[in-house]
């Protein structure tokens, strides 16, 4: 896998340890690609799960 | 799904009313006909969520005279409904014979354990084989299939195979209908010409109104200059643009200086309303490009001129002169209905219960609404009672279910909703519609001959929906449901904050729950087998244990392990384990499409607050036949062998279900 370094504020990077910690990764650089991830995936897969929901959520039993 | 992205077969799905219009052309099926005479005949009235105690007591009181009368010449029990009790299951084992492990109808919603996402149950939409592109245009050659999903043979299919007329009526579940020569028109899961179930719109000034997140409608914002409103009506997705844009019309409203009163025009279409007006059905022509259209058909209703405009425009209806969906059988069936009566509700679920949850409509305009499908309904039924000499005719009605959905907070003193008022003005609105029912049952009587079996039937009955149970929530607390991140608890829909390397079990739908199974689902960590089998007692023990620490009830009156309650050859597709709620309880609002709120109870505030999504003892439905029932506790799945048996036919080996007689 390669490698490349990010610079991030000392600031911030002090936020992603603390909560980093907190919701129990093992890691801070776990933390991050794990929010990269999941970011890039709600760019790409948003327009479907809007139409997903608008879809479905007409039927009077959920909401 | 192999070579196409999960986004681009969502989207394919969506448009498939548009695709399908394409191959509209002029072609029709031929009418039934050469059909063959029959002495006897069965008659059923599909009453959705009649509820038997509600029946007993109104019969009693001699409010019902028909019902009493049929009772009397005849018989009346509780009918068991299916597991779960939601109506495109229960009516599914009616028209089958078979329970859901044999027409593979588990719940309003299925998922794909490949992507964790939901999907409806009933119907779906195969892609387009090949087009051409012409520059932004796509043109495809073959016309979009949609595919009806229930399994196994509708008991009109073997009718036609022994020459058996028969005419039946919005069956839900029955969308597209199943193919057949008989007369059908589909019923509940048709969408609207967007695709979906439900999609109003409503356009106001009024600011606190706007920008709602809400389900099943569009809120607009709308300005009034020189007293005029100019704004647009959302229509489906252009198929045959190659960015899939969605189509769109223009209309303008303009509102009378002086009197609660506005002129809309739309395509050519000029119609005055009063303030609290309904315009009859208006056609609408979305173009798609030069040569297609697609039609459908909707209601403008003005609910206010001033101080704020309000204006509701109802889900565009499916347009029955010319379907750009299959929703009849023969294909003629719904425009010769249509010749006869004009447009006609052809969605579903007609009513808009959404709008009502909304405060887009009130208690006096949903009832409204609710009175023109009840009145088309019955003006079909004369028509087609007029002309039933032979064979079966099944003729179903949506109202009961509607109202009991959404009036049953003014005849329950401990709904959270309950105003001593308000049910004062519509406590009698459920007992009402019994009463109309009523009615049409005398009808129903008056025309048969001795030899016409009658049956009435619904395939649930109701209950309070006092309390919600976020089955998700539940099994995050119990270590069963992990999740990404805690602090982003409650805020997605589609499980996009759970982390399924750690995630044993699931809920999608209004029942159903699932093990995140290691071969089946795409990201499973159970092993099928001992370590499943294990797993899924367990969580069903618990669930049954648990007790709502407000009311010290059980929420959860029984989990039924799948493999114990199905039979079929579907059994593998079905959730794992279905939740049967207890009295007043359902599954939460947010829970079917993949949330994990934070709390495992919620109050149940919304005026949605009748239901049936229970365990099945507690909302059995109703069984009147003018004959006497001899079967000791007669189930959904009993009556389609019963109506073979009139017939003389005997009963398919794949049917679980007896003959009541």
């Amino acid at each position: 896998m390669g490698k490349a370094k990010i610079k991030l504020t000392k600031d911030l990077m002090e936020k992603v340890k603390k909560y980093a910690e907190m919701a129990g990764y093992s890691s801070a650089e776990e933390f991050i690609t794990h929010c990269l991830e999941k970011e890039i995936a709600k760019l790409e897969e948003s327009d479907s799960e809007e139409e997903i929901k608008k879809k479905l959520k007409g039927l009077g039993y959920i909401s | 799904m192999k070579g196409i992205k999960r986004r681009d077969f969502i989207k394919l799905g969506l448009t498939s009313g548009a695709l399908m219009a394409l191959g509209s052309s002029s072609e029709l099926l031929t009418k039934t006909h050469g059909k063959r005479d029959t002495q006897k005949k069965v008659l059923i009235l599909g009453l959705d969520g009649m509820d038997p105690h509600l029946l007993e007591v109104w019969m009693k009181q001699g409010k019902l005279p028909a019902f009493q009368q049929l009772w009397r010449q005849g018989d009346f029990c509780r009918l068991g409904t299916s597991i779960p009790p939601q109506s495109p299951v229960a009516w599914s084992n009616f028209v089958t014979g078979m329970n859901p492990g044999g027409h593979a109808i588990f719940d309003f919603l299925h998922r794909d354990p490949e992507t964790y996402f939901p999907k409806f149950s009933g119907a779906e939409t195969l892609d387009t084989k090949s087009s051409i592109r012409i520059g932004n245009l796509v043109l495809p050659l073959l016309g979009e299939e949609v595919r009806l999903t229930r399994k196994g043979r509708a008991f009109w299919q073997t009718l036609e195979d022994y020459d058996i007329p028969a005419t039946v009526f919005k069956m839900p579940g029955n969308y597209p209908p199943a193919s057949t020569k008989q007369r059908t028109l589909s019923g509940m899961g048709t969408p609207d010409l967007i695709g979906n179930q439900n999609t109003f719109n409503y356009y106001t000034t009024e600011f606190t109104e706007i920008k709602q997140d809400i389900g099943g409608g569009a809120i607009h914002e709308v300005y009034i200059a020189e007293n005029k409103v100019e704004t647009s009506l959302p229509g489906p997705v252009n198929p045959f643009k190659k960015d899939r844009t969605e189509s769109s019309i223009d209309f303008t409203v303009f509102i009378d200086p002086v009197n609660p009163v506005a002129k809309i025009a739309i395509q050519g279409n000029e119609f005055i309303l009063k303030e609290g007006e309904w315009s009859p059905w208006i056609r609408l022509h979305f173009r798609m490009i030069p040569t297609q259209s697609i039609n459908g058909i909707c209601m403008f209703y003005l609910k206010q001129v001033r101080p704020e405009f309000k204006l509701y425009v109802s889900s565009i209806n499916i347009d029955p002169a010319t379907a750009a969906l299959p929703i009849s059988t023969p294909k003629s069936y719904a425009e010769e209905l249509e010749k006869k009566f004009g447009p006609f509700f052809t969605k579903g679920l007609p009513a808009d219960t959404k709008a009502l949850d909304n405060n887009v409509l009130d208690d006096a305009e949903f009832l409204q609404q609710d009175d023109f499908i009840l009145q088309e309904r019955l003006a079909m039924f004369e028509y087609e009672l007029q002309r039933f000499d032979s064979g079966l005719l099944f003729y179903y009605v949506s109202s009961t279910d509607q109202r009991q959905h959404m009036f049953w907070r003014h005849i329950d003193k401990y709904s959270p909703l309950y105003d001593p008022k308000q049910a004062a003005k519509y406590g009698r609105t459920i007992e009402n519609i019994y009463v109309e029912m009523d009615r049409m049952l005398a009808r129903s009587m008056e025309k048969i001959d001795k030899d016409t079996v009658l049956i009435v039937m619904s395939d649930h009955g109701f209950s309070p929906f006092r309390r919600s149970f976020n089955p998700n929530s539940w099994l995050k607390e119990y270590g069963y449901h992990k999740l990404i991140n805690e602090w982003r608890q409650g805020r997605e829909d589609l499980f996009m904050n759970t982390d399924w390397s750690k995630t044993k079990a699931y809920s999608y739908g209004l029942n159903g729950l699932y093990i995140n199974q290691k071969g089946r689902e795409s990201e499973g960590i159970v092993n099928p087998g001992a370590e499943k089998e294990a797993l899924v007692r367990e969580i069903a023990h618990k669930l049954e244990s648990f007790r709502d620490p407000q009311t010290g009830e059980r929420p959860v009156l029984r989990a039924f392990v799948a493999k114990d309650v199905y039979q079929g050859s579907y059994v593998d597709e079905a959730p794992d384990i279905i939740i049967g709620y207890n009295q007043g309880y359902r599954v939460s609002w947010s829970a079917p499409l993949g949330r994990v709120p934070k709390e495992i109870l919620e109050d149940n505030t919304e005026k949605w607050s009748g239901d049936h999504c229970m365990a099945p003892e507690i909302i059995p439905g109703i069984l009147l036949v003018n004959r006497e029932i001899k079967a000791e506790s007669p189930a959904l799945y009993d009556l389609t062998p019963t109506i073979l048996q009139v017939f003389g036919i005997e009963k398919p080996k794949e049917m679980i279900g007896k003959p009541i007689f």
